[in-house]
């Protein structure tokens, strides 16, 4: 089995992640600012919704997957449970700051990752049929196009106009570079290279130490957001959800798990969230998003395989009411997507649509039909967040 | 750029001063992939050029050794044993026993020092194109596979290749196979009589052998090819850390590129596309083979190469041209690339180049000292910045921890604020500590740049501007010849 012999905090720690923020108002081109936050956690990989919120209540599922649930699971409701190392959102649950939606997944059923990270993150009708992604598309409708924080910029947040994206460089012997000097190198190119050679130029002179693991991104995001002239939006990414082998560890503690670490992080991260968000936290909505849930089965490498429908954690103060929301299809193999996987029975571009209307104010079928070119999309803002 | 240059960037890492410009452009682009490749570099900054020494390009045997050393002392550190847990003691052992820091270096080394330029950068995109990423379990293994899988294999047949690196312990280790057993092996069947033993099908790399590394999804395969590719590989590789005794008593071997566990095999004929692949260890070659000369592979890689190497968007009849030469050949990977060498010389737009390739350029051309010598690895420069923290911030590294579909050759996926001030700091780095022994004007003349690039550099006051302009120049960063 793969080595995890690190204890959990330091491995956690040592975990880099990827942060990427965006929607930054822009004077005189911005409209007013909008009702709320959005945040997006990319589970890249493929994160099991059937660890993360066991569904305790199916007597199938002790059958299929004993040693991928955890005994010690938090109870939600009569049917479903809490992965133990999702303890802070069990207590946004508790206090009606968190959904939810389980059974969910992209309307894509290949299993590639590549296809299934282009589809998530694009949210076109099929894979590689856009170059720009949802959430970019979104703050360009909303009028809030403005920088992202990252090195390099992420699908979903490429938008029609131009992002703009920055991360602190540590080049030794390097100095911030010359506007002027930049200016004509960005005459010299054309014009769409050009233009991000502006941006360089026009880059603020503040400098920023921003740390790289996940956890510190996301209270720096979450400060960041609170500012009123602060980003409207930011994605981090979380790696390695992507466990064939050891997504519990070898000798059946789960806590020492692939998956139990990797959602640790995002609890961490959805934790750091709302401590840097402060007062931000009551009118924001944070959402995780992943290529493909796992099969239902395990594969014999103490992890599992490439599936279908996963689940999805809602957390902020932006929810009123928290509940589990599934149309639950069972586990039995008749019951699963090619007699492998969890079946989808919600479409997850509708969540994203839901939470695009609560913080961007925008309306749900122009939503549906610019952002996500499907007008028949269908409406869940109600079931998640009144 | 002269027509040597525009060659030079698109398919290889420029000339060096000392380097003298071929009169006959392309016969040096074809003649350049049989080079001689050895991996040059230097003990110390402003030394001589040499080769790397032995002793610093250990073997895998070698590499498991150190491995399991690594592991052991690792072990005492939390056991507060034998001094194991003193930072000297466990820096030493990061610095004796894991290879990360040395392979990169010495890849960095090659593609500066290196007279094998179209080589190297075929090299890289095959060993882009069969992506290890770091899980730091492989990262003693990846600069392993880039010279003996493929550096070694590059003018052999493509299955050949295919074959070398599917079973290399970096890509059986990164993509899980080592674990994977098929469902009515001897492992499972006997695992299943014990309720705490788990074992059974790992699809990860199957998956992968299908969809990035051979046919592309547009081969229209279905789940069952991939489960039967699966099966074909389990038995395939062992843990690094096994020792010599438990390697004898399960593979029979102490080569870990042999290793296949027949217990983990899966008995019985598969099915892959229709085609029969028998059970045993030589079922893989025959499924690799196969994979190697079908038609959606030959497309789908053409298509990748002429993405590299000619155009962001090639021409079909760019594809046509580099499929048929496969074809024509079997898959002889010198047909192929001088397929894509013919190609690349005749299309006349620019191609975009990779960071990490540009950083190579421009240390060439301007003949500048930018990397550490192998000697001083661990110790701090104030002038030349670790290896790992130079491909860090530029934002590529064939050590990172990636997925396995690799860099895109596309410039809309690099093209990005952050990634140009990347090349402007670096330039500007280059320049301030380079100790470059070429001006701007002599480079500028020795490459025949275009009025567009002159007229830049001459707009800038001052020679570390002019030097930053001419190596962010829409020509040189091979955005546009215009």
């Amino acid at each position: 089995m793969p080595n995890i012999k690190l204890d959990r905090r330091h491995f956690i720690k040592a975990s880099a992640a990827s942060l990427f923020m965006a929607g930054v108002p822009i004077a005189g081109y911005t409209k007013d600012r909008p009702p709320g936050n959005i945040a997006v956690i990319l589970l890249e990989g493929g994160m099991d919704g059937l660890t993360a919120v066991p569904p305790i209540g199916d007597p199938d599922l002790l059958r299929m997957r004993a040693s991928m649930t955890p005994t010690d699971y938090l109870p939600l409701n009569q049917f479903f449970g809490l992965h133990p190392s999702l303890a802070n959102y069990a207590a946004l649950m508790a206090r009606n700051e968190a959904t939810v939606i389980h059974t969910t997944s992209f309307p894509y059923t290949k299993r590639s990752h590549f296809e299934g990270q282009n589809l998530m993150e694009g949210g076109g009708l099929s894979p590689f049929a856009e170059k720009t992604g949802w959430l970019g598309r979104a703050l360009e409708l909303a009028k809030l196009p403005g920088r992202a924080l990252s090195l390099d910029m992420p699908l979903i947040l490429r938008g029609y106009n131009d992002n703009d994206n920055f991360f602190p460089a540590s080049i030794r012997n390097s100095k911030r570079p010359d506007t002027e000097l930049v200016d004509l190198i960005a005459m010299s190119h054309q014009a769409d290279v050009g233009n991000f050679f502006n941006k360089v130029a026009n880059k603020s002179a503040k400098k920023v130490n921003i740390p790289r693991d996940a956890i510190s991104l996301a209270k720096y995001a979450g400060q960041e957001m609170a500012r009123s002239d602060g980003p409207i939006a930011s994605v981090i990414k979380v790696k390695e959800f992507d466990t064939h082998a050891n997504q519990v560890a070898d000798n059946g503690e789960d806590m020492q798990g692939r998956h139990a670490i990797q959602l640790t992080i995002v609890d961490d991260v959805i934790a750091a969230y709302r401590e840097g968000l402060g007062e931000a936290w009551k009118d924001t909505i944070i959402l995780t998003l992943t290529e493909f849930g796992r099969t239902v089965a395990v594969n014999g490498t103490r992890g599992t395989d490439h599936g279908y429908a996963s689940a999805g954690l809602l957390a902020g103060g932006s929810i009123s009411s928290s509940s589990v929301i599934a149309d639950w299809p069972g586990l039995r193999k008749r019951d699963q997507f090619e007699e492998r996987d969890l079946m989808a029975t919600i479409d997850y571009r509708s969540v994203c649509a839901a939470c695009i209307e609560r913080s961007l104010g925008l309306d749900h079928d122009q939503i549906a039909s610019e952002i996500f070119f499907d007008p028949q999309l269908p409406r869940l803002y109600d079931y998640i967040f009144s | 750029m002269n027509e040597s240059f525009r060659v030079a960037q698109k398919l290889g890492l420029m000339f060096k001063p000392s380097d003298p410009l071929p009169k006959d452009i392309k016969a040096w682009a074809s003649n350049q992939l049989q080079a001689p490749s050895p991996a040059l570099g230097q003990a110390y900054k402003f030394d001589p050029i040499e080769p790397w020494p032995i002793n610093l390009q250990p073997n895998l045997k070698e590499r498991a050794d150190m491995w399991r050393l690594f592991r052991e002392n690792v072990q005492k550190e939390r056991e507060r044993k034998d001094g194991q847990e003193t930072e000297v003691a466990k820096q030493a052992n990061q610095q004796n026993n894991l290879m990360r820091d040395k392979d990169e270096l010495k890849f960095a080394h090659r593609n500066v020092f290196g007279n094998d330029q179209l080589r190297l950068r075929f090299a890289a995109f095959w060993a882009n194109h069969f992506t290890i990423g770091n899980t730091f379990d492989t990262s003693s293994m990846i600069g392993h596979a880039i010279d003996e899988a493929i550096i070694t294999n590059l003018n052999g047949d493509f299955a050949n290749m295919l074959y070398k690196i599917t079973t290399h312990p970096g890509m059986l280790t990164y993509l899980d196979n080592i674990w994977s057993a098929g469902e009515s092996s001897q492992h499972t069947k006997s695992c299943r009589k014990n309720p705490d033993c788990q074992a059974g099908l790992n699809d990860n790399l199957g998956r992968e052998l299908l969809e990035l590394h051979t046919m592309s999804p547009a081969a229209g395969y279905t789940e069952t090819d991939i489960r039967n590719t699966a099966r074909v590989l389990a038995g395939w590789g062992i843990d690094f850390e096994a020792n010599t005794e438990e390697m004898l008593k399960t593979v029979k071997t102490t080569n870990h590129w042999q290793a296949f566990k027949p217990r983990y095999a899966e008995p019985g004929t598969k099915k892959v596309l229709g085609k029969t692949i028998y059970a045993g260890k030589n079922g893989l070659k025959q499924l690799t083979d196969y994979l190697a000369s079908h038609e959606q592979t030959t497309t789908f890689i053409a298509t990748k190469l002429c993405q590299h190497f000619v155009s962001d968007e090639p021409k079909q009849a760019d594809i046509a041209y580099v499929s048929e030469a496969w074809r024509q050949s079997n898959g002889q990977l010198d047909a192929i690339h001088t397929a894509v060498i013919e190609r690349a010389i005749a299309t006349d737009e620019a191609k975009f180049i990779w960071p990490m390739t540009w950083l190579f350029q421009v240390v060439r051309i301007s003949d500048a000292t930018f990397f550490k010598g192998w000697e001083d690895i661990y110790n701090y420069d104030e002038d030349i910045m670790n290896t790992r923290k130079i491909f860090a911030e530029l934002g590529q590294s064939f050590w990172s921890s990636r997925q396995p579909d690799g860099y895109s050759s596309d410039k809309t996926e690099w093209l990005s604020a952050e990634m140009l001030e990347r090349r402007i700091r670096f330039a500007d780095a280059i320049y301030s500590v380079g100790q470059t022994k070429q001006s701007v004007s002599e480079i500028m003349d020795r490459l025949g740049v275009n009025d567009n690039t002159r007229n830049l550099v001459a707009s800038t006051r001052s020679k570390r501007h002019k030097f930053i302009a001419l190596m962010c120049s829409p020509e040189l960063m091979g955005l546009s010849y215009a």
